[in-house]
């Protein structure tokens, strides 16, 4: 029960509370490119939502089983080189940027010759996007949350497992999407507007971004409720 | 390709003419997640010229063995290690200013202003016109979060840079340290540049 | 983007492996130097790195345990035992990173170290403790991402003071002004939910510990020297 609670909280939190682009400010590349109209929106927002979940699930992994210290991959193979008291303490986490940017990098590239190859309509809708996204760091941003939830955590209890990471990272692609969808939908009416010459573009792209993110500031505290609607301590 | 502009063209380029926040709309996420303040600004914008050097540098010195394909690879693989050694070094040195940035350091790796340079100066050019093209955008992009981070400091807390600027009966308005703050002050200081353009084109227009 | 592409267009096996190879040699080269690099990098700053993080709590902790006056007077004898302890709970155990301060051979008290979520983002709170937990002797705010102006005042010491002395007897309750009874909590205007979150978080924590907290179960980071 009280995982399940966790895990709705971690998801509303980082679709509407946190929202990554309305609160976070990541991916702000392609909220302001991509987001003329509703279709391309979608499709930006899908690709981000499926590369997001398989890079949450591989830096999950990779942190767990070779990045941290005392991890068991790592471990056993530093066994073969010194004792195994020592082989415990081996501590790779400076690699995890590198790492996580490289999984990003082929992950993406992966996906697109797997969904170019085997779902041509899929493609059609949003692979296009799919280079696109190797540098947004709506990407990057989920795997470091993951990374502060996993590593030099003091309670080991606290530490995520893969479902939360795998859920915070899918549902931060769905915030995004709400976010680029929303403003798409905002655009589009805008083309009717009569708006100064000099702040047409991104100029306005960011001034409605602010009114979003100030109207997504009316979900900040939801969550300390929800926690106690649903039977927890706040 | 070698002939590209020269170390005082690049170099002044990247302060205004080619600005890279204003004018080439690169490194969003920072200009606007970091600029509540003019100290992490501050921090930011000389973390990201660290890189920028770095980088631009180091790929210049091996522009001759780049492969084409491989080149992507090569950037990140620079830019990544950059900034780790930077992440590290705010953490061992500047450990509340490290705390505060938080994920914003490691998210200079797809800080798009640092490939772009590659990319477009770095792997054409010397390695001296790599660099001055290098401390020449960092200006520029260190006078853009500048010009974000005191506008919203002075009005969202009526500081600068921690220093009580305004009387304290400033009501601070809080919204402009909040996210929707950045926003705001990105979304108009752009478009009023834009507007400053517009006229002054204007006007040499009519006189030539 | 075409481009690379097609140049992962099957070749024959084995001259794919050669070119390949040639080709990626500098990639390799340099993926050496940085990996040298970074292993420096991480021998010569992991350690300030990690005295960092302690450091951050230690300076607090004469302040929390002995009053506000002692931080300035820097108090000699003063020795502080970070470790760690596991308290078995129904359900997950909760681990929480303690201090044992002893003043002049005399255990002075205890710093805490918890972590809970506050209205914006997490809170991290140290709580300081008397000897055997009966009573809270100080709180503060280690990292907070609350609304300025209005939730960040948890971090301030008028707020922060109300905790001093409290019981932990019976769990803390917060009201909206004019606190009376002596374990009521006044909540800072306009941020009653981040109020809560801090009490909350104190109320969480002096439940778990009350009662258990002993140098016997604690597992320090390092050699505690023994006074007898």
């Amino acid at each position: 029960m009280g995982y399940l609670v966790d895990i709705f909280l971690i998801a509303v939190g980082a679709a509407l509370i946190n929202n990554f682009v309305l609160y976070y400010f990541v991916g702000i590349c392609p909220f302001i490119g991509v987001s003329r109209r509703v279709d391309m929106a979608l499709g930006m927002g899908g690709a981000v939502t499926f590369v997001i979940s398989i890079a949450a699930f591989l830096s999950w992994t990779l942190t767990t089983l070779v990045l941290m210290p005392g991890a068991p991959v790592t471990r056993w193979v530093a066994g073969f080189f010194m004792s195994a008291d020592r082989a415990a303490t081996v501590d790779l986490t400076i690699l995890t940027y590198i790492v996580y940017i490289f999984v990003i990098a082929s992950s993406v590239q992966f996906v697109e010759m797997y969904v170019r190859k085997f779902y041509p309509q899929l493609y059609k809708s949003f692979g296009v996007f799919l280079p696109l996204i190797t540098t947004n760091c709506a990407i990057l941003f989920a795997c470091l949350v993951i990374m502060s939830h996993v590593v030099g955590v003091d309670n080991p209890a606290e530490a995520w497992g893969l479902g939360k990471s795998l859920v915070l990272g899918f549902f931060g692609g769905v915030g995004f999407t709400i976010a680029i969808v929303i403003m798409a939908g905002i655009r589009e009416d805008l083309d009717l507007c009569d708006i100064p010459e000099s702040f047409k573009g991104a100029a306005i792209t960011l001034i409605i971004g602010g009114i979003l993110a100030m109207a997504f500031m009316g979900f900040t505290g939801v969550d300390s409720g929800l926690r106690v609607a649903l039977g927890g301590t706040p | 390709m070698t002939d590209g502009p020269t170390p005082t063209e690049r170099f002044i380029q990247g302060i205004l003419p080619e600005n890279p926040v204003y004018r080439q709309l690169l490194g969003l996420c920072a200009t606007l997640a970091v600029t509540n303040g003019l100290k992490p600004a501050m921090t930011m914008a000389v973390a990201v010229g660290f890189v920028l050097l770095s980088a631009n540098v180091i790929i210049s010195l091996i522009r001759n063995l780049l492969k084409p394909h491989l080149r992507i690879v090569v950037f990140t693989l620079t830019i990544a290690a950059f900034v780790t050694i930077v992440d590290r070094f705010l953490g061992a040195y500047m450990y509340q200013m490290s705390k505060a940035l938080g994920p914003y350091i490691p998210l200079i790796i797809v800080n798009c202003i640092i490939i772009c340079r590659c990319e477009v100066c770095a792997s054409r050019q010397s390695v001296f016109t790599a660099a001055a093209d290098a401390v020449g955008q960092t200006i520029g992009f260190g006078l853009a979060l500048a010009s974000i981070a005191v506008i919203r400091e002075l009005l969202g807390t009526g500081m600068l840079a921690g220093i009580q600027v305004l009387p304290a009966a400033w009501p601070s308005w809080v919204i402009m340290v909040l996210p929707p703050g950045a926003f705001l002050t990105f979304g108009l200081l752009l478009g009023l540049i834009n507007w400053v353009d517009a006229v002054k084109s204007a006007k040499q227009g009519r006189k030539g | 983007m075409e481009e690379i592409l097609t140049d992962n267009t099957p070749v024959p096996s084995g001259r794919i492996r050669n070119s390949n190879l040639a080709q990626a040699w500098l990639v390799l080269v340099l993926a050496l130097i940085i990996g040298a690099i970074l292993a420096a990098v991480q021998v010569r700053l992991s350690p300030i790195i990690a005295a960092n993080k302690l450091n951050e709590t230690l300076e607090k902790v004469p302040e929390l345990v002995l009053g506000a006056g002692s931080a300035a007077t820097r108090p000699s004898g003063l020795e502080v035992d970070p470790g760690t302890v596991k308290i078995e709970k129904d359900g997950p155990d909760s681990f929480y990173s303690v201090f044992h301060v002893v003043s002049k051979g005399a255990p002075a008290g205890w710093v805490v170290k918890t972590v809970g979520q506050g209205y914006g983002d997490k809170i991290e709170l140290l709580i300081g403790f008397n000897p055997d937990i009966t009573a809270i002797t100080g709180i503060f705010v280690l990292g907070q991402k609350e609304t300025p102006g209005l939730g960040a005042n948890i971090a301030s010491l008028k707020w922060r003071q109300q905790f001093i002395g409290k019981a932990t007897a019976r769990p803390l309750s917060v009201v909206k002004g004019g606190a009376s009874a002596p374990n009521e909590i006044d909540a800072i205007t306009g941020a009653t939910i981040s109020s809560r979150s801090v009490v909350g978080l104190v109320n969480r924590t002096t439940k778990d510990l009350a009662g258990k907290l002993a140098p016997e179960i604690v597992r320090f980071s390092r050699q505690v020297k023994k006074n007898d």
